[in-house]
Parts: C-alpha cells; sequence; structure tokens
C-alpha cells in the first residue's frame, strides 16, 4: 500500500502535535478515591483549574517547576472543573502552560459540584486549588495561586 | 489507509483547537444558566440557552408548564451560560423585554455583552447589539442588567481593557474594572460605556438592583490591597457625575483565585439593603448583612459553611429570604432561611429541593409579597414557593 506523501506530512505534523496536546480523561465521582488515595511514596500534588481562571496557569507553572525539582517525590496531577465536553479548550490550554507530561483529568459526572465537595469538602470551588496528599495520608489544601512561601510548605521535606 | 484516515478525523479537531486558539465546544449538559422574571401582569418568564440562542418561554401557572419558545436571537452564538454567566431577562415599564447575555469569543478569555430587547410581548426581538463600543478582544463578560426608576435599562459588566492597557505600559493593574452603559431609547442604542469602578474580581457574577429612589446600585466582588477580594458598593450615575464605589464586606480574604461566586443584593422596608456574599478568609462560608458601606454589614449572619453556595437575597417589606445550593456527596440541596422583622433574625434553615444531577444558582423571586425560589436542574426548571402553603 502507498501512502501519499501528503499524508505521511500530515502525519508527522500530527505526531508532533499530539506530543503537545495531552490527553484529558474524564473524571467522574467514582473516580475521586483513586485521585485522593495516598501515594506509596512522596506526594502527590492535585492541582484544581478552570478555564475561566486567570491565576491557574501561573500556578500551574510553578507546579510543574515544583515537580521538576523533586520528580522523584512529585507526582503531578491537573483536574479541570469544566465539563470534558470542553476537552479541546483544555487540551489547548494545558499544552500552552507546557502541561504535557502531566496526567489530567476534567469534570465528567453529572453533579460538577459534587465532585467539589468529594475532592474537598472544605473548599468553595475557588480555583486554582492546591491539594498535596502525601505518602504518609497527610495533606495539605490552599486555594488561590501560591506564594513563594505556600510553595515552600507544597514542596516535599526531603530531596 | 482508511484506519489512518479514521485516527486522523478522531484526533484533528483538539490538535486544530490547540493551535489556532480556542474553539467553541459543544454546550456541556452542565451549563445550565436561566434566568427567570415575573412581568407586570404576573406571567413568569425563563430565558435560558439552547443551541446557542436565547430561549425565551413563558408560564401562566407559577412555572408548572411553559408556553412556545421564542428565540431571541436568530443567529447562533457561543453564549456563555455557564458557572455563574446566564442570561439576563428584565422588563421595562411599558411592557418591554430587555435580555442580555455575554458572548465567547474565540481568542482566550475575550467576550462581548450583547443585549436585544422586545416591543410586541416577546413576539419579536431586534436584532441583537453588542452594548459597548470598545471592540477589544478581551473580557466583557458576567453582564448584569436592570431597569432604573425612569424606565431606562442598565447593564454593568467586568471588563478588561484596562488591564490590558496597564499591562501594555508595562504596569500592573489588580483584577479587572466595572464598566456600565444605560439607553435612553427603549433598548435601541446604548450611549457609551463609563467605568464604573476599578480592580473588580474577574469571574464573579455582579448583583445589579433598582434602589427605593429608582438608582441603580452594584454589588461587586472587588480586589483590593494585595489581593484581598472583599466586596464594593457604587450607584451607577446617569448625570455625568463621577461613580464612587465603597468598600461593603471586610472579611480580609486574601486569594490570588477566581471564587466564581457573586455577591446577591436587595432593597427591603427602610431602604436597607440586604446582602449575601461567600468568602473563605477562615474556611468556606456564605454570608448574609445589611450594607453600611465604608463599614462591616450590620446584622451579620453565616448562613453556611463547607458545601454551602450561590446565595441570592430577595426582600419585600420587612420580610426577607436567602436561599443557596448545599453540597454533600450525594449531590444538590437548596436550602431556604426567610425573616420577618427584616433581617434582624432568621427562621431555620429549611429543605425545598433536592438534586442528584447538575443545579444552577437558586434565584429568589417575589411577586405580590411572595418569594419563590427558580432552580434550573439538568433535570428542569422548578418554581418553588418560599413558603408552605397554608
Amino acid at each position: 500500500m502507498r501512502i501519499p506523501a501528503v499524508l505521511l506530512l500530515l502525519l508527522a505534523a500530527l505526531a508532533a502535535a499530539a506530543a503537545s496536546a495531552p490527553l484529558v480523561a474524564p473524571l467522574g465521582a467514582g473516580d475521586v478515591p483513586a485521585l485522593l488515595e495516598p501515594p506509596a511514596h512522596g506526594q502527590r500534588i492535585v492541582m484544581v483549574w478552570a478555564l475561566d481562571c486567570v491565576y491557574c496557569e501561573p500556578n500551574m507553572r510553578a507546579l510543574a517547576a515544583l515537580q521538576g525539582a523533586h520528580p522523584g517525590a512529585v507526582e503531578l496531577v491537573t483536574v479541570a472543573t469544566d465539563h470534558i465536553a470542553e476537552r479541546a479548550r483544555i487540551s489547548a490550554r494545558l499544552a500552552a502552560a507546557g502541561m504535557q507530561a502531566y496526567r489530567a483529568y476534567a469534570y465528567a459526572d453529572a453533579a460538577p459540584d459534587r465532585l467539589d465537595f468529594l475532592i474537598d469538602p472544605d473548599w468553595g470551588g475557588e480555583t486554582p486549588r492546591t491539594l498535596v496528599i502525601r505518602a504518609d495520608g497527610s495533606r495539605l489544601a490552599l486555594s488561590g495561586r501560591l506564594t513563594a512561601q505556600q510553595l515552600e510548605r507544597v514542596a516535599p521535606a526531603g530531596p | 489507509m482508511l484506519r489512518l484516515l479514521a485516527l486522523l478525523l478522531l484526533v484533528l479537531p483538539p490538535l486544530l483547537a490547540a493551535h489556532e486558539g480556542e474553539h467553541p465546544s459543544a454546550a456541556p449538559a452542565t451549563a445550565l444558566g436561566a434566568s427567570a422574571a415575573f412581568d407586570g401582569d404576573g406571567r413568569l418568564w425563563l430565558a435560558d440557552v439552547v443551541d446557542g440562542r436565547v430561549r425565551l418561554r413563558q408560564s401562566g401557572d407559577l412555572g408548572r408548564h411553559f408556553g412556545p419558545a421564542t428565540r431571541v436571537n436568530a443567529e447562533a452564538e457561543d453564549i456563555d451560560h455557564a458557572g455563574e454567566n446566564r442570561p439576563k431577562l428584565t422588563f421595562g415599564p411599558a411592557g418591554e423585554i430587555y435580555v442580555s447575555w455575554s458572548q465567547r469569543r474565540p481568542k482566550k478569555w475575550s467576550s462581548f455583552v450583547r443585549f436585544a430587547r422586545s416591543l410586541d410581548g416577546g413576539r419579536h426581538f431586534s436584532a441583537p447589539i453588542t452594548v459597548h463600543r470598545d471592540r477589544g478582544e478581551a473580557t466583557h463578560s458576567f453582564d448584569a442588567l436592570a431597569v432604573d426608576g425612569a424606565g431606562r435599562p442598565l447593564i454593568a459588566w467586568i471588563d478588561a481593557r484596562d488591564h490590558l492597557a496597564a499591562m501594555q505600559a508595562g504596569q500592573a493593574y489588580a483584577g479587572l474594572a466595572i464598566y456600565y452603559a444605560w439607553s435612553d431609547d427603549r433598548g435601541a442604542s446604548f450611549q457609551a460605556e463609563r467605568r464604573l469602578a476599578d480592580h473588580s474580581c474577574e469571574c464573579c457574577r455582579l448583583a445589579l438592583v433598582r434602589d427605593p429612589s429608582g438608582a441603580v446600585r452594584a454589588l461587586f466582588r472587588a480586589v483590593s490591597g494585595s489581593d484581598v477580594r472583599d466586596h464594593a458598593y457604587a450607584l451607577l450615575p446617569t448625570d455625568g457625575s463621577a461613580a464612587q464605589a465603597s468598600r461593603a464586606t471586610f472579611s480580609g480574604w486574601q486569594v490570588a483565585a477566581c471564587p466564581e461566586q457573586g455577591p446577591g443584593l436587595a432593597f427591603g422596608a427602610g431602604g436597607v439593603a440586604h446582602a449575601v456574599w461567600y468568602e473563605a478568609s477562615e474556611g468556606p462560608a456564605i454570608w448574609y448583612g445589611q450594607l453600611d458601606p465604608g463599614h462591616a454589614p450590620r446584622h451579620m449572619l453565616k448562613l453556611g459553611t463547607a458545601g454551602a453556595r450561590h446565595a441570592d437575597v430577595a426582600s419585600s417589606g420587612r420580610r426577607v429570604w436567602v436561599a443557596w445550593n448545599q453540597l454533600s456527596a450525594d449531590g444538590y440541596t437548596l436550602m431556604l432561611r426567610s425573616s420577618g422583622d427584616g433581617g434582624i433574625s432568621f427562621g431555620a434553615p429549611r429543605t425545598l429541593a433536592r438534586a442528584s444531577v447538575a443545579a444552577s444558582t437558586p434565584q429568589l423571586l417575589v411577586h405580590e409579597g411572595q418569594a419563590y425560589v427558580a432552580w434550573n436542574t439538568a433535570a428542569g426548571f422548578q418554581l418553588l414557593p418560599a413558603e408552605r402553603a397554608p
């Protein structure tokens, strides 16, 4: 079978684009326990964000830098509170923020605010919301773009 | 080959979106922004969004049945009706129907405020107009609509132009701004917009209400100092005088975040400004209070904490009602409290309805001294009387 050159070119472009556009998985109520389960070691940082939120992308970049500084100790996951039907916008925004490397979800529950409550009942829905879930079961939750001082609290204790 | 083509068709749309900017998506089933209002004859009207059009329907039996729908905008638009954004609906003194909405634009965070009117009881609507003269591709969103004592429609919205201008000049500008405009010709056109206030929060709805003197006042989340997100209160001048916003809540909640929860405002006996708002300075909380600009509100009452969201308030004489959504692991509960003494004390919270599917912000309406809560859920629209039947 011969593949037309134009299609090959298109495929090459697609492969490059695919590397830069993160896949976004749906998050339903049944997926929340696994998201919040303490990791085997180190800590998981779950950053909840929204397309409308102007403070979210700087926060993502800061957390990605923190993860890069502690690659073995920090797992970074993003969750968009926008419905998964907005996947194209969500994926584009994550790509623009350089978040290709991180697991990404978007809300896909019939009752979206219920997901807010299941993720963190002591949260009014403001974004960004940064949750730190440590292997020892302890947690930290912070609203807003993290200050330098807050980033220190979020960073893992060890090297 | 066919497999390759099929793969291409599957992956191409999101990738194109990633490269060209932000294409509109199909509206998710959880976008439920709608507005209900009673007209002068006691008929209930409901504006919601279907397939890029504002749909208007009316009911003669308090929302149990609705008549045929009118499309306000013939041409589909990307109408923002998620979160606290919803089409707005109000009436003029001669039966005019005024409708406004926020239209999302392809550029990130860009939106225009749109408006249409009907002078024949909703049979026909004017071609939609963009309310603001500014055509910069920037946020003009969270429109709010009210009619003043002279019968003029006023629209206020959150506007990014000053933020962008400051950024281009290399200067900092906290939050966005509030702009407003009014019409002197029953909505055929709007006066050039004016700035109401600098430094508003970016994504919280405004409350825009006519006060007992006939002037229109706004309550909105502001950004002051270092990311303190309390509320400001301002009269919308229509006589050329300068607008003056006053700080109205004093929680000191300091956060660089988008709460996406704006305040509610209603005037009661003696011109008391009843307000509800959200803040999380010591954990999430929704509050009731009576505005005393420049000072902390009077008779403050914490209505709810964890899981309490999106409150609204209404008043008639000395009666005051507050409603909000209470979240739990099961979904939404619509809660209500009422006061018979002008908001000095409130009865115990009562459950009005529950939903296990998406529910929008409750909207309190008053008709002939009785309060109703308009609640749009993915299972359908409900109008719930605030008081039990006698």
